[in-house]
């Protein structure tokens, strides 16, 4: 338990989980970038088993990394219930006792603890004691503090005045706040679900966590003039659950459809190798075809078909294939027959229309001739990546949030303030006032304050 | 309406004679400055120097005459022309910005003197001894001393041990008003560095002495509180400074005492200064975190090296007063011709703001 | 060159004349310098302002950039940093009476914007479908705005050490009696990292309520996300030592300058590792 209590042991392991998390950011992680992690295991196998042994590509997910979220979550409850924060107000002048007894020793030592605040100040005033005493009292009420722990005793008066003694507490709503985030964190990691569900334009699939269906019966995307930069993509959803429609909504990023707390995220699109049709340029007449439908060019013995789209062309081990489900690099592989007799096949790019590659038997690519036709546009079947989230801890999250704000404004936008004030007739009817104070705020800066109070305080008790 | 000075200083005069002319009191300097027929007239009495401005005499008289004659008349015959100086017109105007810029002070650059200036210019206004040039001459004179301070170096670094660990001190605290200070012995020196953290108005002096007796009359001197000599240990806790300037034979601070301290000081900084000989301080200390001891010879060190740079300012110095005092004849010139002409920048120069927050 | 780049490369000039000044003002005690100073920075502030008002102008040339505030690239980013680091600056200046600091400070500045003319494009691209949210006016301001702060932190901090060494050599030169003091440097280096922690959590938090919007979830470990969890932590490591431990002075100083390496590695290092916040992916 000491060893808990102990803010250096806290602090350790927060270098030690800052320390993980950075490892963390250099490896790539399963669950952001799998394929990054496949390529690392294909570069250094033995690298891979001993890393992948402490878990670490999937690094925030091990249950070690999440104990020491769970300890320093334990360790902070701890810290906050046994450390006090040093607090030099603690140092008691005799208002602060209820204790009779208590007071009088305090009293009899009055000198040595205001001796020990951090600032101190005393006047004379020409008023009488009584009404010194209420004088002092309403000048601390009218500066905004309220006056308690009034005490009184044959020897003289004294109270306290405070400010702002909410501050006292932000440490501790702050730190509250941090388990409540971690605790929905945990609720979130126990309960919750992410789902990738990809969906063909004007298809339907079932969830795997909840028995709905999800249809996407149009896809629609716009890109900036020019580019293959989306500038907006949105799906029209329909959420069933059985025959029951249970909700529907024109989705797109940052704008999801909510259903009971399971939300539905526009998260990405993509073409996946099917097209309503392609239109190619042959010697100035257009020919548009659909895939997998075979077409005789007219006035020719030939008869073309389209039949395999690659959104994003790339050539991988001398083998067609595509980089990414974005349409970056359309192209589209022709099988041409003369008079039934086929040709080998022929891919033809919509951004590069001069550029023809020839694929051989097995699979491998050639350059080509610049054919006399060309690509003109593609029209693919796109399907809308709708991710499916449910987090029962979001309610926890918020709260936690709300009061993370609470507690670091206060704590560190707001200062305590505390006066402790002695009163003691003096001769002549006089009356001996002596102040202490403390702050939560740095020395110089209350030392203006202080010095202007006081100084205000002055004249205001020798006004008759 | 010539402007005449004539005084003495410590350039050209013994000290007994300086004291002599320090010792006359200022009523009795102005009765006889009125008696004398000179108005518009301001003098300056410091340890250092005594002299006398003026620019306004009775109809036909000589200037330079009547102020030699008037110093004659004030302490008897026994000061002969060596002991003194007279510049009239543009040379003296020369003369008061070099004096009120420090310049031809004995520590040069020192501030004390442009107080001293301030002080006696109003002294005389109250008393009605200055007229419009007088005036304008003085508020001028403490512009420019103002001025070559904020823009040459020529004040930088203070010239005295005790000053340096001041500033030191300041430079580690900021604003003193809130140190503490723990000065172990209660000889000569100990009082030369209260007296100089006094002006810096530290709240809390503790003064520990192996014989408390000296301890008490030194604490009664300047309002500091007396520590037994065995609880100094105890008290590094809580002070910010320390010096120390015992005639032990041995060290009364050791690394010790003062790594004990250090757990309750939360990483406030410690300055402690040694200028006892056998030293006061074990020397290790100074490799702790947060504690900064200088030696004397480290003061000693710091001092000859700020004259040495207050020396290299003098030529930019007399640059500023070179051109102040073109503009000041100008001005005389113009208004002996009847025209009315203004200083650019009347107001007063902003002072560093650094320097003005330590104050 | 547009306007607005040519406005940029008058503000850069300015700032560079500033940071000279400053260091003139260091080696020379004259006000004048540091009256000159501070206008000049006050004219490049200015400069910097009407760049910033023409890129938002060829930014909302692009209907769906419409209303956000054009920080999605490295140039953009970039420039505001140094706008809010001298923004930030002149503030505290001003109340604090601290211009022999522009030295320390304004030099970060100037080179964060130096990089931007100098390095990246200050070409105006449309948002990603991602950061077409209100939030981009929020989330990233709020999180440079406290970046900035730490600037100016780390700033005093370089400047606590140069004055720490020269007071514990035993010969300290006139510049140690033209810095502030120790302890007033070490108590800035404290208050505005106080300012600024709260700032740049509540940036983080900001940060996951618009993942939460965007993506599904509050946090996904992204390694943007990570090291501003990192940056985090080491200040609030450097709140504790010091409020708890009583760790100051130089060790501290120590402390706050991991933290602002942790932030400069967020705001430009991280780009190489994220794929979701770079200023070079698609977003």
């Amino acid at each position: 338990m000491k060893l808990f209590r102990s803010i250096r042991f806290n602090i350790i392991l927060g270098a030690l989980i800052a320390l993980l998390s950075a490892v963390g950011t250099f490896l790539p992680q399963t669950s952001t970038s799998p394929d990054k992690v496949e390529f690392y295991r294909l570069l250094h196998p033995l690298g891979f088993k001993i890393l992948n042994f402490f878990g670490a590509f999937n690094l925030y997910q091990t249950w070690w990394f999440m104990g020491l979220l769970g300890l320093m979550a334990f360790d902070i409850i701890i810290c906050k219930l046994w450390n006090k924060p040093p607090d030099i107000s603690a140092t008691a002048l005799p208002p602060e006792n209820t204790n009779e007894e208590e007071i009088e020793k305090h009293w009899s030592q009055r000198e040595e603890a205001l001796r020990l605040k951090p600032f101190q100040s005393s006047m004379d005033s020409s008023l009488a004691f009584d009404e010194a005493f209420t004088k002092a009292r309403a000048f601390f009420e009218r500066a905004g503090y309220a006056v308690h722990d009034e005490f009184h005793s044959p020897a003289g008066a004294a109270f306290l005045a405070t400010k702002h003694r909410l501050q006292r507490w932000g440490s501790y709503i702050a730190h509250i706040a941090l388990v409540v985030i971690l605790i929905g964190a945990f609720i979130n990691a126990l309960y919750g679900f992410v789902e990738m569900a990809p969906v063909m334009e004007g298809t339907t699939v079932a969830m795997k966590r909840r028995p709905w269906t999800l249809s996407v019966d149009k896809f629609t995307v716009h890109f900036y003039h020019g580019t293959f930069q989306p500038s907006l993509f949105s799906s029209v959803l329909r959420v069933k659950a059985g025959d029951k429609l249970i909700g529907a909504k024109t989705i797109r990023v940052n704008h999801p459809l909510d259903i009971h707390g399971v939300r539905f995220y526009q998260a990405s699109w993509g073409a996946a190798g099917m097209f309503r049709s392609v239109t190619l340029n042959l010697a100035g007449s257009f020919l548009t075809l659909r895939q997998r439908v075979p077409k005789k060019v007219p006035g020719s013995p030939f008869s073309v078909e389209a039949d395999v789209l690659m959104p994003d062309f790339t050539v991988a081990n001398g083998h067609a294939d595509t980089a990414s489900l974005d349409l970056k690099n359309p192209a589209v592989r022709f099988l041409f027959s003369i008079e039934g007799k086929p040709t080998p096949p022929l891919w033809l790019f919509a951004l590069y229309p001069k550029v023809c590659l020839k694929e051989n038997p097995d699979g491998t690519l050639l350059h080509a001739e610049a054919p006399p036709f060309s690509l003109v546009s593609v029209d693919p079947v796109l399907f809308s990546g709708i991710q499916v989230a449910y987090d029962p801890g979001y309610p926890w999250v918020v709260t936690g949030v709300l009061l993370w704000v609470l507690g670091l404004v206060l704590l560190f936008y707001f200062h305590r303030r505390r006066f402790w004030a002695l009163l003691e007739p003096g001769q002549n009817g006089k009356t001996k006032i002596s102040i202490g104070a403390w702050s939560s705020r740095g020395g110089r800066d209350f030392e203006k304050e202080f010095n202007r109070l006081t100084g205000e305080m002055k004249s205001h008790l020798d006004f008759k | 309406m010539q402007i005449v000075v004539a005084g003495l200083s410590h350039k050209t005069a013994e000290l007994a004679l300086r004291e002599k002319f320090a010792l006359l009191a200022r009523s009795e300097v102005a009765r006889k400055i009125k008696a004398a027929q000179v108005s518009d007239a301001v003098f300056l009495s410091t340890c250092n120097r005594f002299e006398i401005y003026a620019c306004g005499f009775s109809n036909g008289a000589d200037g330079p005459d009547v102020l030699l004659r008037f110093f004659e008349d004030l302490i008897g015959k026994n000061s002969s022309k060596e002991d003194l100086y007279l510049y009239s017109g543009s040379e003296a105007v020369a003369h008061l910005l070099k004096v009120a810029s420090g310049l031809d002070s004995l520590v040069v650059g020192e501030t004390e003197i442009l107080g001293q200036v301030k002080e006696s210019y109003e002294w005389a206004k109250n008393e009605g001894l200055t007229g419009k040039i007088g005036n304008i001459l003085f508020q001028r004179a403490l512009y420019v001393g103002k001025k070559v301070r904020s823009e040459t170096g020529i004040s930088v670094g203070q010239t005295s041990v005790a000053s340096v660990a001041v500033e030191l001190a300041q430079s580690i605290f900021g604003n003193l008003s809130e140190s503490s200070v723990l000065v172990l012995g209660a000889g000569q020196m100990a009082e030369i560095m209260i007296r100089h953290l006094a002006t810096q108005k530290a709240p809390k002096i503790l003064i520990s002495n192996r014989t408390r007796e000296r301890a008490e009359a030194l604490a009664r001197n300047f309002k500091a509180a007396v520590l037994p000599w065995e609880n100094r240990g105890e008290a590094l806790q809580e002070v910010d400074i320390v010096l120390s300037s015992t005639g032990s034979p041995e060290p009364v601070v050791t690394k010790e005492m003062v790594e004990k301290s250090l757990k309750n000081r939360r990483g406030r900084s410690l300055f402690m200064v040694d200028i006892a000989m056998p030293r006061d301080i074990e020397e290790e200390i100074h490799s702790l975190e947060h504690v900064y001891l200088y030696r004397l010879e480290d003061l000693e060190h710091i001092v000859a090296k700020n004259l040495e740079g207050r020396a290299a300012e003098i030529s930019k110095a007399k640059e500023i007063i070179e051109s102040k005092t073109g503009e000041i004849s100008e001005w005389l010139k113009a208004l002996k011709e009847g025209r009315e002409v203004s200083f650019k920048h009347s107001s007063r120069p902003k002072m560093p703001r650094t320097e003005s927050a330590r104050k | 060159m547009s306007p607005e780049l040519m406005l940029t490369k008058a503000t850069l000039a300015a700032y560079l004349g500033a940071v000279t000044l400053s260091f003139v003002y260091l080696a020379y005690k004259d006000e004048k310098w540091n009256r000159w100073m501070l206008n000049l920075l006050g004219v490049g502030i200015a400069l910097h302002l009407a760049a910033f008002g023409f890129r938002i102008h060829s930014f909302w040339q692009i209907p769906e950039n419409r209303y956000f505030l054009p920080i999605n690239t490295f140039f953009g980013a970039l420039s505001y940093l140094a706008l809010a680091v001298c923004g930030a600056f002149f503030v505290i200046e001003s109340r604090h009476r601290l211009g022999i600091l522009g030295a320390f400070v304004l030099p970060w500045a100037s080179l964060s914007l130096g990089i931007a003319v100098c390095a990246a494009s200050p070409e105006i691209s449309g948002l990603a479908p991602a950061l077409q949210s209100y939030w981009i006016n929020i989330h990233p301001m709020v999180l440079m705005t406290s970046y900035a702060a730490f600037g100016n932190a780390f700033g005093v901090g370089v400047a606590l050490l140069v004055q720490e060494h020269q007071i514990k050599s035993r010969k300290p030169i006139a510049l140690c009696y033209r810095l502030p003091s120790i302890e007033e440097l070490d108590n800035l280096n404290y208050r505005i990292i106080v300012m600024a922690f709260p700032i740049l959590t509540i940036g983080i938090i900001m940060g996951g309520v618009w993942a939460e919007n965007a993506w599904g979830r509050f946090w996904g470990w992204d390694p943007k996300e990570t090291w501003a969890l990192i940056t985090a932590l080491v200040y609030a490591g450097y709140l504790h030592m010091r409020y708890m431990m009583g760790l100051r002075g130089k060790k501290a100083v120590y402390v706050s300058m991991l933290g602002f390496a942790c932030v400069v590695f967020t705001f430009a290092g991280v780009n190489f590792l994220s794929e979701l916040h770079g200023y070079l992916s698609k977003g």
